[in-house]
């Protein structure tokens, strides 16, 4: 039962997004770039902490913020030195989803032959 | 277990918007990348400017426009000969619209043998400042006595020069077909530019093409015409 709030939030989130007409500047489109990853981030990161049971809320929201703010912070550090810094953000964030990603799967993986184990043990017995 | 859903909500609801908002703004704008924002930006900044300078210049007209209406109102006696002899004056530093014969000049880059030779330098096919500005100098030669170039009118503050890929007249931008009109007599201004700049850019195959015209209207300067150094003596 759990996951269809946050599914239901996604949707909305879309169907806000979706029906915001603001111009945004086309400067700031790369900050909003790395805006989606860094959300993006945090809902994987987010899953995985529910299933390994390390789930805290204050965590994530402050994560959250703190990390897109110092992405924006190093794209716009970036953008003044000439350097392209928010390449730095967006790989890693790139690598924190993969990893996410990974653990929830080796996760629902284990969990499923564990379950699958058991039911099997309680039949043979 | 439920305490995570409020923050996970949160975290997707707003992840949802960002990628939502980020998709709509990727298909909306296909041509995403810093250098052409940061170029599109100036250009438009620069038109802005331009269309500034346009009203203004506009203005500027209008209001000499007024001021002769009202020099001419006054038209009796003495004032008379003042007044003519303002507009000898005026026609001579290109301040009134002036109307004779002459030869309308039009220059184009030459297109068809770029494309013919698209490896070859493309500074070799179109048209350069120089080339227009030796052409003026030419049709001076020849006896003109009132030039526009693309209806730019051509007085002693004008310059005819290049920035990047455009040229400056007037500090108004033109793009060709470059079209020079000059009042004078035609026989000897087309004798001047033969010799020299139209022979040249006929032998070098730009498209080229020189008209005769018993009238033809030259505009008057628009810009500002002031001496702030420059004091009779």
């Amino acid at each position: 039962m759990w996951p269809i709030l946050p599914l239901l939030g996604l949707i909305i989130g879309v169907y806000l997004g979706s029906n915001f007409s603001y111009q945004l500047p086309p400067i700031y489109i790369k900050y909003m770039s790395i805006a989606v990853l860094a959300s993006l981030d945090s809902v994987f990161g987010g899953i995985k902490a529910v299933l390994k049971n390390t789930f805290d809320g204050a965590i994530l929201l402050t994560g959250f913020f703190t990390n897109a703010l110092l992405a924006a912070l190093l794209a716009y550090l970036g953008d003044r030195l000439g350097v392209d810094l928010y390449y730095a953000a967006i790989f890693a964030f790139g690598v924190r989803i993969f990893q996410n990603l990974a653990s929830i799967r080796h996760h629902v993986i284990t969990s499923f032959r564990a379950k699958r184990t058991s039911a099997r043990g309680e039949k043979s017995d | 277990m439920r305490k995570f859903i409020l923050p996970l909500t949160i975290v997707c609801i707003i992840s949802g918007f960002f990628l939502a908002f980020q998709l709509k703004i990727q298909t909306n704008n296909t041509n995403f990348d810093a250098v052409s924002q940061k170029s599109a930006n100036l250009i438009n900044v620069i038109q802005a400017l331009e269309k500034e300078i346009e009203k203004q210049e506009d203005q500027i007209e209008s209001m000499r426009n007024q001021l002769n209406k009202i020099q001419n109102q006054n038209n009796r006696g003495k004032l008379q000969d003042l007044q003519q002899e303002l507009l000898r004056a005026k026609i001579d530093a290109g301040l009134t619209s002036v109307i004779g014969k002459g030869i309308v000049i039009t220059l184009d880059d030459n297109k068809e043998g770029l494309n013919a030779a698209p490896n070859d330098d493309p500074n070799k096919y179109i048209i350069h400042y120089e080339h227009i500005l030796n052409m003026v100098n030419e049709l001076k030669i020849g006896g003109a006595e009132a030039i526009a170039v693309n209806g730019q009118r051509l007085v002693t503050t004008s310059e005819i020069r290049c920035v990047g890929n455009l040229i400056l007249v007037n500090m108004t931008r033109i793009a060709p077909p470059f079209v020079i009109s000059a009042i004078g007599s035609p026989k000897l201004m087309l004798e001047s530019i033969s010799l020299g700049q139209l022979e040249l850019l006929k032998s070098a195959h730009y498209p080229i093409s020189v008209e005769e015209k018993e009238e033809l209207i030259i505009p008057a300067y628009k810009g500002e015409l002031q001496f702030k150094s420059a004091v009779s003596i």
